[in-house]
């Protein structure tokens, strides 16, 4: 019975570490260049909304 | 055995692919400190800044050398596919133990920290080939302490790749420095500090002849000090191995509340592998690594503990060199490599015990673990989720680099004053100018860091006269230069004053090369000292080459062709 459990409780886990992973994985495959340019205008546009720096205007070499 | 190898090579294999899949498009991957263009000059400005300070010597004369022979695409896919690659089989082959899954969980690890994708997508390409060569210089290191012949040169070839930032040949100094001396073998290891000192000559040289001084901007200690990507702070990111000083560098998963939570795991796995560690090494050289894990952890936090931001921003200002500490994380990798080896053993510790019970369940813990570093960082795959992707150059550069090629002497403006570019062919991304690489002359690009808010002044007093009398609003035609290179991206920055008195020489799209008809061209003109970096350079390769010689052809020319095999095969094993 306990280690039935054990099993039990271990597959899960791994099944969801391994879930994680993979979906992580396919949604980070999925991205395109189209995807990376409509995320750097949203981000571009959310700074204009907030009055915040423009994240891509060239000289900024990062922010914190 | 050769199984269990292959096996490890293979998994390797696979983590480089999916790290950096989209580098199977054709083009240049440009991102901040990234830069390869397709054949990089070999100006003295590349070998030995006058300006500025040294931070990419020797890296870039060794890009110049090899786009000589083959195309920068090709050097950098070999540069960052290699780093990944060597950085897992390097991790795997290190841990003492004789079960395959445990190496291969070591690889997978190593090469999937958030240190590697923070350097990664910052582009600092030169520091993931040392962090790929630690393993490797830590497992030649244990090998001299243990006596083993031809262990000096085996050393000195790990540590050469690592020196060829100063922050590497910095790392691999203190590794060797720290873990090779022993009383019984004092000469190995006095030629192996030596021999390392000496691979770190190039950069040394470059900061003593160049005219930037050694002290650096003290507003650089706040900007660049670690960060915290989620709730647990700056301490808890280090520890974790992440913790860079730009959020856009950062994966977006190391935010996830969970992360604290994953590492406080790998931290208590960790722990566990310990003490398995112990049983496996001398207590002497594993209370080393400890002391040199821990010695790059502090280096790492100085930053954010209060006192000893302090005492950093003094030594910036004060101590010539001490601008290297700055950015700090950097040097957390000896802690990555000490904290993945004792995961990987105290998974083993863990799997061992629960062999006992039920072999199944085991097996499946074992692949959980392994699977950990991807769950908790998945956007890593995909070159960071597509923020790492090739374009091409417009046609725009060729023509300016010939143009200046065909009328070379003096040097070249690029306005508007900035440092880092966002251009439209490169899909906005931030990236460093490429115009010192690949126009085949002295480029002056601003050297001034905007982070947020902050500026950090730069060192190059030549573009602090520059900046003077442009902010001054004189034109350009004063400040003594020979070309103007407007990149049009920016071109609303540019006011048109500014550039009253050029010649236009190229109007592109992208590009437009102005020429100064008040400056004459001018021959290149060396100062001697800067020869010191040279022979700096000659004297590294020849260290270089005498370990090679050591290492592969003195046994053969011995006529002792079958140990050499056999060591061929260790090296390669």
């Amino acid at each position: 019975m306990r280690k039935a459990l054990t099993l039990a409780v271990t597959g899960l886990v791994a099944a969801v570490l391994g879930f994680l992973s993979l979906a992580g994985l396919a949604a980070a495959t999925t991205a395109t260049e189209e995807e990376a340019v409509a995320k750097a205008e949203e981000l571009v546009e959310k700074a204009k909304q907030a009055n915040e720096p423009d994240p891509y205007v060239p000289e900024i070499y990062g922010s914190r | 055995m050769v199984r269990d190898r292959l096996l490890l090579y293979a998994v390797a294999a696979v983590v480089t692919a999916i790290v950096l899949a989209p580098l199977a498009a054709p083009g240049y991957v440009l991102r901040y400190d990234m830069v390869f263009v397709p054949r990089q000059p070999l100006t003295w400005d590349l070998v030995a800044p006058a300006q500025g300070l040294p931070r990419a010597v020797p890296m870039d004369a060794v890009v110049s050398v090899l786009t000589q022979l083959v195309p920068g695409w090709v050097v950098q896919r070999i540069a960052l596919g290699g780093a990944v690659l060597l950085a897992a089989v390097g991790a795997g082959r290190l841990v003492p133990t004789e079960r395959t899954g445990v190496r291969l969980l070591a690889a997978v690890g190593y090469a999937w920290t958030p240190y590697l994708a923070e350097r990664l997508l910052i582009g600092q390409w030169g520091l993931l080939v040392c962090y790929a060569a630690l393993p490797w210089l830590v497992r030649a290191v244990l090998e001299l302490r243990a006596g083993r012949a031809d262990a000096v040169a085996r050393v000195l070839l790990a540590a050469a790749p690592a020196a060829i930032t100063p922050t590497g040949g910095l790392i691999a100094f203190g590794v060797v420095s720290l873990l090779a001396p022993q009383r019984r073998r004092w000469r190995g290891s006095t030629v192996a500090v030596a021999g390392v000192a000496l691979l770190n000559a190039p950069w040394v040289a470059a900061a003593l002849v160049t005219d930037a001084g050694g002290t650096s901007d003290p507003a650089g200690v706040a900007v660049f000090a670690a960060r915290g990507e989620n709730w647990a702070g700056p301490l808890a990111a280090l520890a974790g191995t992440g913790g860079i000083w730009s959020a856009q560098a950062t994966p977006a998963s190391r935010a996830l509340p969970l992360v604290p939570l994953v590492t406080l795991v790998l931290l208590a796995l960790a722990a566990a592998g310990f003490g398995l560690l112990r049983r496996r090494m001398s207590s002497d050289a594993l209370t080393r690594l400890l002391v040199l894990a821990g010695a790059g952890f502090l280096l790492a936090a100085l930053g954010v503990v209060p006192g000893s931001a302090d005492v950093l921003r003094w030594a910036v200002a004060q101590l010539p060199g001490a601008g290297l500490l700055r950015d700090g994380q950097k040097f957390l990798a000896p802690y990555a490599l000490l904290l993945v080896v004792c995961v990987a053993l105290g998974a083993e510790r863990l799997v061992t015990r629960m062999e006992r019970t039920n072999r199944e369940v085991a097996g499946v813990m074992l692949g959980g673990v392994l699977l950990l570093p991807v769950a908790a960082m998945p956007d890593l795959a995909f070159g960071g989720a597509g923020r790492l992707w090739p374009v091409s150059y417009p046609a725009d550069w060729q023509v300016v680099a010939g143009r200046l090629a065909a009328d070379p002497g003096g040097e070249v403006l690029a306005l508007p004053l900035s440092g880092y570019r966002a251009y439209s062919w490169n899909a906005g991304r931030t990236v460093l100018d490429p115009a010192p690489r690949y126009l085949p002359a002295t480029v002056l690009i601003d050297d001034t860091l905007r982070v947020g808010d902050v500026a950090v002044t730069g060192e190059n007093a030549r573009l602090r006269e520059i900046r003077q009398l442009l902010g001054a609003g004189r034109p350009v035609a004063e400040t003594g230069v020979r070309w103007v290179l407007v990149q049009q991206h920016r071109a609303d920055q540019v006011d048109p004053a500014t550039l009253t008195g050029l010649e236009l020489v190229h109007q592109g799209a992208f590009l437009a090369l102005y020429r100064n008809p008040a400056v004459p061209p001018s021959p290149v003109v060396v100062s001697p000292v800067r020869w010191a970096v040279v022979v700096a350079l000659a004297a590294a390769v020849a260290v270089v080459v005498a370990a090679m010689f050591r290492r592969y052809v003195g046994g053969l020319l011995r006529g002792n062709l079958r140990s050499e095999v056999q060591t061929l095969e260790d090296w390669h094993a």
